[in-house]
């Protein structure tokens, strides 16, 4: 295939063979599957056997980077996995961005990269162009995930991209996450324990090959203006000054700026979100951190840690563990109640409990990393918890969807609490719970919904939709209402044209793209013939696909699409607009609009047969 | 020689590759970092930022530059 945007090649790679192959990318998935994400679903449906052990040798893991990442278009960093993901029993994705992995496994020649099988002993992928080996990792097991990505930098020149997971990955834990180049995360689901199954430590990639773009001349006058609009943006400095505590101040600024050392951002990115921490003073003065965002480091603030530099202590171990943190606390609280309630003996809490001490819970994460004791039932997430404590312990248990921890909502971290679209959306992706694709003008502040309109216009969503989401009640004196179940439905749209191209989804960087642009640029780069209309077609492939994908898991609605019981109530999530409690029929009704949208079964969530063919799919 | 002096303030650097990814186009016509001129190095938050024999001060580098890492700023021809 020659085009533009494209590395042009698969890499497939059998771990129990330890044979290395490479195809050429079919045209026909480019056009169908617009590349990163799509391409990427595409190819996990097709290498992925129906009910497979999530942990077992026989689960695939696929790899992606969109047409766009490599260029210097704003924010085009984004790697997808798609994999069977053990603490969901879905099949899911995982995305992150990252200083280098994207753009040199594009620079080494390769779209996407398909793991099966298991190896006999701890191994990492070793890709420099043509250049592929399966290499013996006894010397990096045990590492932590910058540890691992520091070896691989300090062996080789960089740029080099390093995917890499921890010892939480390693022993399994069903919370592990992998980490692109020590920054971002494949996070949420148990990515790492996928990796770790298959002794996979580590992905290691470069190359030199470079990317072209089919149409120079018009990307070169697409892109001048985009980055002039970046460049007036009054907010730009703010963002690039305060990253992800601009949105969510959780400690003053003073005290952020005594603690920045470095803002750092995922390659071609012009605003970043990434940082690089130092404690200042107190028992921790001098320690380094690299972290995902600030914001991160600093949420055991909002589980009781009265002292951020303990929090900084703690949030760090964890990630260089590769654990994710939403779920260790959550499940920190639940075992602390359960031992309260007299469900876990005492005898099995060799270490107190307590949510706001540092050596407590630093005790607790290297218990469950290292599997000892009740530890190894931690390290099986909240399912393996329910089933070794039974009946007695589900009541105490904390909201739950599809056995993952919400990260907001009622006892969630993020203290927020009105419904919008990324609150819909940890029920109604089918990844379950996570910071990513129901991001909408509802995320973060409420804001008027006058401002909606031109949003939605960005998001590519139809004027016909737009009717439909922003209606005037029947109830009271024309009061204007939100359909949140019809606005997720174009939120997962944007998110999936977003990650098929390859950008960044963050509301800081999305807010510069629209549409109708993506259309011009992805016609720019391929050299693909695109519209706004087959670029819409292209999503509802991709987004109905995923589904397919896990309805042949034997996914259900009234099984994975449970609305947690702790979301209503005088203490539950509040309807948008109005902000009265939400109520249960509200959210149920909410979750049928989203299914009709997409043209699936209102009641089931089926994908009907006029939509099956209208978008060319059917099962195998 | 460029038309350009170029200044770098590595203070402000966030390593996002726009320079490199910008230079290598213009020079290769392929977005290929290690072919660029100029080239940023992050270690543990120390950033160095230095540029090739190869380098004509083009200026877009700075021009793909959002951080103020990298300005640019015209020479004076001399008389």
């Amino acid at each position: 295939m020659n085009l533009g945007g494209f590395a042009g090649y698969i890499l497939h790679i059998n771990l129990t063979d330890k044979t290395v192959e490479r195809t050429p990318l079919d045209l026909g998935l480019a056009e169908n599957y617009i590349g990163g994400l799509g391409i990427t679903l595409k190819l996990a449906y097709d290498t992925i056997q129906p009910g497979v052990d999530a942990l077992g040798p026989d689960n695939t893991i696929v790899l992606g980077a969109g047409p766009l990442v490599g260029t210097d278009l704003p924010a085009t960093s984004r790697v997808f996995a798609v994999t069977k993901l053990p603490s969901s029993g879905t099949i899911g994705w995982c995305g992150a961005g990252g200083f280098n992995f994207g753009c040199e496994l594009k620079n080494a020649g390769y779209d996407h990269i398909i793991i099966s099988g298991k190896a006999q002993n701890p191994v990492y992928l070793k890709i420099i162009d043509d250049d592929v080996q399966i290499c013996d990792a006894h010397n990096l097991w045990g590492m932590g995930v910058a540890e691992t990505c520091e070896a691989f930098w300090k062996d080789y020149e960089r740029p080099l991209g390093v995917l890499s997971i921890g010892r939480a990955g390693e022993n399994k834990v069903a919370f592990s996450m992998a980490f692109i180049d020590r920054i971002s995360t494949l996070g949420r689901g148990g990515f790492g324990a996928v990796m770790g199954a298959k002794n996979l430590k580590a992905i290691m990639v470069k190359g030199k090959r470079g990317i072209d773009v089919a149409d120079r001349k018009r990307y070169r006058a697409l892109r001048k203006p985009f980055l002039e609009n970046i460049r007036q943006y009054p907010y730009l400095k703010e963002w690039q000054s305060l990253g992800m505590l601009k949105s969510f101040p959780i400690v003053p600024v003073e005290t952020y700026e005594r603690i920045k050392k470095r803002r750092l951002a995922c390659v071609s990115c012009p605003v970043g979100c990434k940082d690089i921490i130092e404690i200042p003073d107190g028992p921790f003065n001098g320690m380094v951190v690299h972290t995902s965002s600030a914001l991160n480091l600093l949420t055991g603030l909002t589980y009781g840690f009265q002292d951020y530099r303990e929090s900084i202590k703690l949030i760090a171990t964890l990630d260089e563990y590769g654990m994710d943190m939403f779920e260790f606390f959550g499940l920190m609280g639940f075992a602390k109640t359960l031992h309260e309630q007299g469900i876990i003996q005492s005898d099995d809490i060799e270490t107190e409990i307590r949510m706001d001490s540092l050596a407590s819970m630093e005790t607790w994460a290297g218990k469950i990393v290292a599997r000892e004791g009740l530890g190894n039932v931690l390290a099986n997430g909240f399912k393996g918890m329910l089933e070794t404590f039974g009946e007695d312990s589900k009541k105490y248990a904390p909201s739950l969807v599809k056995g993952i921890h919400p990260y907001t909502g009622p006892g969630s971290a993020l203290p927020w609490d009105l419904f919008g679209t990324m609150e819909l959306g940890q029920v109604l992706d089918p990844r379950g719970p996570h910071v990513g694709s129901g991001g909408s003008p509802t995320y973060f502040a409420k804001r008027p919904l006058e401002v909606f309109p031109r949003h939605f216009k960005r998001m590519g969503i139809p004027a016909s939709a737009t009717e439909r989401i922003i209606t005037s009640s029947d109830d009271s004196d024309g009061e204007q209402t939100l359909n949140i179940g019809i606005l997720l439905k174009y939120s997962h749209s944007w998110f999936s044209l977003l990650g098929s191209m390859g950008i960044c989804a963050r509301g800081q960087i999305n807010r510069f793209y629209n549409a109708e642009l993506c259309a011009q640029l992805y016609e720019a780069v391929t050299g693909i013939k695109t519209d706004l209309d087959e670029l819409r077609l292209r999503v509802d492939r991709i987004w109905t696909l995923y589904r397919m994908a896990n309805l042949r898991e034997g996914f259900r609605r009234d099984i994975h699409e449970v609305l947690p019981e702790q979301w209503f109530g005088d203490n539950g999530f509040k309807e948008y607009v109005s902000g009265k409690p939400l109520q249960i029929d509200q959210a149920q009704k909410m979750i049928e609009d989203y299914y009709e949208e997409w043209g699936w079964d209102r009641k089931t969530g089926t994908p009907t047969g006029k939509i099956l063919e209208k978008l060319g799919l059917s099962y195998s | 020689m460029g038309k350009y002096y170029i200044t770098t303030v590595i203070e402000n650097c966030s390593g996002c590759l726009r320079c490199q990814l910008g230079c290598s186009e213009a020079n290769t016509r392929k977005f290929k970092p290690i072919a660029a001129h100029i080239h940023v190095e992050m270690n543990d938050g120390d950033c160095a930022i230095s540029f090739t024999d190869d380098c004509i001060a083009y200026g877009i580098c700075a021009d793909n530059c959002f951080y103020g890492a990298l300005t640019k700023t015209v020479k004076e021809k001399s008389s």
